[in-house]
């Protein structure tokens, strides 16, 4: 959940509204690196083994490679190093595999997708952040820089931004019909903390121990609820009721 | 009043899913025409939408959620023009050259260190002959003392670690890491270029010395005029960042490092090309002795003429009258 002081992006469109995208920190770049490192590393032991039963004397045939081949070996290991990065990012809008699946993606500065400069810079500099061993360069960076940018970051003006999964079906879940209990007189409207908290709530109670799961909804119900005598022990009677009386008022329907 | 949230997110719910679903498609770039004013009006409306949220509803996960599908949104519909072929060939035929010519105070400055490098190699090994056991690889040592260039044995039996593969391999490393240690305030850059300067001096003079200069330059002259300066061109790219690294000038350094870093990637990346094929020159042309000498130097010579010819022709008739971007600080 982003709050004020954890680090953003501010945009600011031509429609006048402003955007506020949540920086991804060190922690998901890292991670994001090792399910790309993985990748690669899976890829070429798949690589060797092929190659070793398709040939039998491996050394042999690194000894006897001619210029061209060694050259493209070269041109082979490079691309692990640098093409795989820059082409995943180019093709798949600002998202390496890794980043894909962590849910985070490389923009410019003004929010805008990454092109083929930016990448390219990005990626070249990955050699410097990797300095001296395992990213230390980078990772001081990223704990340096306000928005977590690594020296190819600050040099190619991108930075990494997380997309959340929201779940918007929380707001448009319908109480369970026939169990809303009856109106309550003059209930004041919930500000949106409130529904925040009920929605949130709601969305955890199938989960929680029994005991738990009625003691918080009593709580939000003498908070939310504004009843009293028989119409609030008529609500706490089973969880079901409970829970579907607390739905129905945050969908200001009761 | 405002509506309450679940009744605000259930009216103008569709909207944001048929908007999700457009940017969708257009990511798998299966839009069509009318889609695409559709997706307009929707990202119009969202973003009336966001500033609605912003004011009535802050900090809740449906202010969060229209945030990043406007960002998304965004994203798709202001995006910059895309790279393609005809960008790549103007790139080469016009961008890359008069980009190295606007920045050749600092590709000079990187083929001055490169030779002050070069010559401190050579002077410490010809006047000081046991320095050529700090500067010089034990492997080429060896050799060397052999009366016999390590390079030969690469077309006939190769010892796995072979000196020359391990320079082949190194081609690449050597130019990405002479840029990008400019990060480290130009120092980095300074350091490749007269590290690698003293050790091709200090290689070279050795050999001169035990009486095989021949040798030296019949492995050295095909590939090494291209070869060298691309490194020194990556060289003054490096020098650029750590220039804007340390005199941003009028503006915020990491504004004034993006803005420099843009034009010096420029560099390095005009020299990919003819860094690979320089490679293949290097892995098939250089070693050995299937090319006698004079060919082989003549190919050097000619080829780092044509790379020269290009770098300081290519794109002059049109560039002399257009006027210098403004944001080039040097």
């Amino acid at each position: 959940m982003s709050t004020a002081s954890s680090p953003h992006l501010d945009v600011a469109t031509p429609e006048r509204v402003a955007l506020t995208l949540p920086v991804a920190g060190i922690g998901y770049r890292c991670l994001a690196w090792l399910v790309d490192a993985s990748l690669l590393f899976f890829f070429w032991i798949v690589a060797y083994f092929v190659f070793t039963l398709l040939v039998s004397d491996v050394l042999g045939v690194f000894q006897g490679l001619s210029g061209l081949g060694q050259t493209l070996l070269v041109v082979g290991v490079f691309a692990t190093q640098w093409l795989y990065w820059t082409l995943a990012e180019v093709f798949w809008h600002g998202q390496t595999p890794g980043k894909r699946a962590l849910g985070i993606r490389v923009v410019r500065m003004d929010g805008s997708p990454v092109g083929l400069y930016e990448s390219a810079v990005r990626n070249l500099c990955r050699a410097v952040d990797f300095l001296p061993a395992a990213y230390a360069t980078g990772c001081i960076s990223m704990l340096l820089t306000r928005q977590h940018r690594r020296l190819g970051d600050l040099l190619a003006g991108t930075l990494l931004v997380r997309e959340e999964r929201i779940d918007l079906d929380k707001y448009t879940t319908a109480p369970a019909p026939g169990a809303t209990p009856a109106a309550a007189g003059a209930s004041r409207a919930l500000t949106p903390e409130e529904v925040e908290l009920v929605l949130a709530f709601l969305a955890r109670a199938p989960g929680l121990q029994p005991d738990v799961r009625l003691r918080l909804g009593t709580r939000l119900v003498d908070r939310v609820g504004g009843l009293s005598g028989e119409e609030r022990e008529a609500v706490l009677a089973s969880p079901e009721r409970l829970e579907s009386f607390l739905r129905a008022r945050a969908r200001a329907e009761v | 009043m405002a509506l309450p949230l679940p009744a605000f997110v259930a009216k103008r719910r569709a909207d944001w899913d048929a908007l999700q679903a457009l940017l969708g498609r257009q990511r798998s770039g299966a839009l069509k025409l009318e889609e695409l004013r559709t997706l307009d009006t929707l990202y119009r409306r969202a973003a009336a939408d966001l500033a609605h949220t912003q004011t009535f509803y802050p900090g809740t996960d449906a202010h969060r959620f229209l945030n990043q599908l406007c960002g998304q949104a965004y994203a798709a519909i202001y995006q910059p023009p895309r790279e393609r072929w005809p960008a790549v060939r103007d790139f080469f035929r016009r961008d890359f050259p008069r980009t190295l010519r606007r920045e050749k105070g600092f590709v000079g400055a990187s083929a001055a260190l490169f030779c002050l490098g070069l010559l401190l190699g050579a002077l410490v090994v010809l006047w000081e002959p046991r320095g050529a056991e700090l500067l010089v690889p034990a492997g080429v040592r060896q050799y060397v003392a052999h009366g016999r260039m390590w390079t030969d044995d690469i077309l006939s039996v190769a010892p796995p670690n072979s000196v020359a593969s391990g320079i082949a391999t190194n081609n690449l490393t050597v130019t990405i890491l002479t840029f990008a240690m400019g990060m480290l305030f130009g120092l980095g850059t300074l350091y490749m270029l007269v590290n690698n300067g003293v050790h091709i001096g200090a290689v070279g003079a050795h050999c001169i010395r035990e009486g095989m200069a021949r040798g030296f330059f019949d492995f050295i002259s095909a590939h090494g005029p291209v070869e060298l300066s691309i490194i020194v061109i990556a060289g003054g790219a490096g020098l650029m960042v750590g220039q804007a690294l340390i005199d941003p000038g009028e503006l915020p350094r990491g504004q004034a490092l993006a803005l420099r870093g843009r034009e010096a990637v420029k560099l390095v990346l005009g020299c990919a090309p003819f860094l690979a094929f320089i490679g293949v020159v290097e892995g098939y042309v250089s070693p050995g002795s299937m090319f006698p000498t004079w060919v082989k130097a003549g190919l050097g010579l000619s080829l780092g003429a044509l790379f020269w010819g290009y770098l300081l022709r290519a794109g002059r008739a049109e560039a002399d009258g257009a006027a210098v971007p403004a944001d080039s600080a040097s």
